[in-house]
């Protein structure tokens, strides 16, 4: 028995360690080595730098002169550039914060160990990254481009060329841009009267966006029959009373433009993306996946830093780089 | 350790060395000589107080530099270097609405490397926040999040939004038109939330536009708060990446 663990253990000790040593470095000198240079480096680059370019220091602060355009700090402005185009709350916090939840979350969704270690570990990483950096990248700017409506300027010069009167027609509002189909679009559709029980008017048509502005939350305490009205429920704490939805509407034009299609986009797209790569073949692992969402949402904040902080002028219009005025 | 690995010779240069390392003073810091043998190299690593944050060996796909690009060590010279200009900067700086302005005008025109100071810290901000998403994208890229290693990812996207609050909080303390603009956009985000966002806001700014009281409650998180959550965190990812066996690598 002695005879053999000792055989055993000498083996073990003799080969596999072994060859892994060999694999290994000693930290001193090689890393530490390393290290030393790159901190040298970063000091020395970054003296220069700061000897020939001066950090910014425009006129004192003050809250009566509003700068045009006051921007966020550029890793922030990805998220202001959402605020133009739905919700303030959702642009501005739910989804970033969605997303920094999705990114926390990777490692729990990936558990494999698939690839782990090495630059792009599977075998479609590298055309993964560039398809999902392309789809993510194209979809942003095209979606920026088309609500900021410039289009509708564009074809509506070269109509006005043949037919001088030729105006966008509202029947196609919603391709001006995603805030039309609130402020710019007007259909109805017949309805008996009897039907027709909010307070909007009772004339037999269903009128968009009129009659959809104040459609009554269920259980606001001021809709529906009797047994289902009440006062303001006082007798909750404060904090509660302020959750409660006592009294409140849906103006359900400003919820499908300032919501529901935001959120629908950002889900919808990114599903897509997967299943097109799916049927590609290219996607078989949750690591797979992974990187097909991370790569998206990263393409998608560079995007957006970009078109917030160098595309935006005056009044957070999309304008050339160079038109960009200067704050100071 | 011994003290040194060669005896000494004839010369110049060993007299001086003689003089120079071998004195009472010089030893009373450091122990030993420079570390020669692979022995006292581990040694070295594994005995000296900054040092033995690292293994005493490593993989060699590690020492690559196209492995991590030192981008995670670079963020944290980065996290250091601001700690030591923020120093210099607040000798100077006082966070009050009436004179924060001036303190950093004065600092550019009236004082000797002012300017310098003020630059770096500023550029070296930049700098962090750009490599903390270098290092997050190349620690993604290498599937380093696998597991063990799911926690350090997490304790990572903490300091991710550690670096941009640090970054962010900075932002107001010059006290011109950018910087209390730049905070006026990012707090009504902030307030837009439902239910808590008003009380998020008031907490933040102390009131209901960014003012004197702001100032003081952004300060304060800058130069202390903050940068003490983050050392606190750094130092779990640090000893987790110990824990979890060193840097990821092939099965
Ligand atoms: C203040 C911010 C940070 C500092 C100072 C920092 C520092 C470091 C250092 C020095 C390493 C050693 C390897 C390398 O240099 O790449 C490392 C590894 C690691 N970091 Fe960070 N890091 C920070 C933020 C992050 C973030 C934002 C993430 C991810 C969301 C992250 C996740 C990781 C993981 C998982 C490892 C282990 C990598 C491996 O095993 O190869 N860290 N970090």
């Amino acid at each position: 028995m002695a005879v053999n663990a000792q055989a055993v253990s000498s083996e073990a000790s003799a080969t596999r360690p072994r060859r892994e040593r060999e694999q290994e470095l000693l930290v001193w000198p090689d890393l530490v080595f390393v290290e030393f240079i790159a901190a040298m480096v970063f000091t020395f680059m970054f003296v220069l730098l700061s000897t020939m370019l001066d950090a910014p220091l425009l006129n004192q602060a003050n809250l009566d002169i509003t700068p045009n355009p006051s921007k966020a700090a550029w890793y922030l402005v990805a998220l202001q550039e959402l605020l133009l185009h739905m919700h303030p709350a959702l642009g501005g916090v739910i989804a970033p914060t969605i997303g920094l939840a999705i990114i926390g979350a990777f490692p729990y969704i990936d558990r494999s160990n698939d690839g782990q270690g090495t630059w792009f570990g599977t075998p479609n990483a590298v055309k993964i990254i560039l398809f999902s950096g392309a789809f993510a990248s194209i979809f942003t700017v095209a979606l920026i481009l088309y609500d900021q409506g410039r289009h509708v300027n564009v074809i509506t010069n070269v109509v006005q060329r043949s037919d001088k009167d030729w105006q966008w027609p509202g029947k196609l509002a919603p391709f001006q841009n995603v805030r039309s189909i609130q402020t710019g679009w007007e259909w109805s559709i017949p309805v008996p009267v009897s039907a027709q029980l909010g307070p909007g008017e009772h004339d037999g048509e269903l009128n968009w966006p009129d009659d959809f502005t104040h459609v009554p939350m269920p259980f606001n305490g001021t809709s529906g029959p009797d047994w289902m009205r009440w006062g303001p429920p006082t007798f909750l704490p404060a904090w509660m009373q302020a959750m409660y939805w006592y009294d409140l509407n849906m103006n359900t034009p400003a919820f499908v433009v300032e919501l529901f299609i935001p959120v629908a986009i950002m889900v919808i797209l990114p599903v897509i993306m997967i299943l097109m790569m799916r049927k590609l073949g290219w996607i078989h692992t949750m690591r797979d996946g992974s990187i097909g969402i991370f790569t998206g949402m990263m393409a998608v904040y560079f995007i957006l830093t970009i078109i917030g902080a160098g595309f935006r002028g005056a009044g957070q219009d999309l304008v050339m780089p160079w038109d960009v005025p200067h704050i100071d | 350790m011994a003290v040194s690995e060669q005896p000494p010779g004839p010369g110049l240069t060993n007299w001086l060395s003689e003089k120079l390392f071998h004195n009472y003073i010089w030893r009373s810091i450091f122990r030993s000589g420079y570390p020669s043998t692979p022995r006292n190299q581990m040694l070295v690593v594994a005995t000296n107080v900054f040092l033995h944050l690292h293994p005493t060996r490593l993989h060699k796909t590690h020492v690559r530099i196209t492995h991590t690009y030192c981008l995670g060590g670079i963020t944290f010279f980065f996290f250091l270097s601001l700690t030591v200009t923020g120093v210099m900067l607040m000798f100077y700086y006082v966070p009050a609405a009436d004179r924060a302005f001036q303190d950093v005008a004065a600092l550019e025109t009236n004082i000797r490397f002012g300017m310098l100071m003020r630059n770096l810290h500023r550029w070296m901000a930049h700098g962090m926040v750009i490599s903390v998403f270098l290092h997050m994208m190349r620690v993604f890229y290498t599937g380093s999040y696998k597991p063990p290693r799911e926690f350090n990812w997490l304790v990572g996207v903490i300091l991710l939004t550690l670096t941009l609050a640090l970054s962010f909080t900075g932002y107001l303390l010059p006290w011109d038109q950018l910087s209390i603009w730049a905070v006026t956009v990012g707090m009504n985000m902030a307030g837009t939330v439902p239910v808590m966002g008003q009380q998020q806001q008031l907490l933040l700014l102390g009131g209901f536009e960014v003012g004197d009281a702001a100032l003081i409650r952004f300060y304060t998180l800058h130069v202390i708060g903050l940068p003490l959550i983050a050392a606190i965190f750094m130092a779990v990812h640090f000893w987790r990446i110990r824990r979890d066996g060193g840097l990821a690598r092939p099965l």
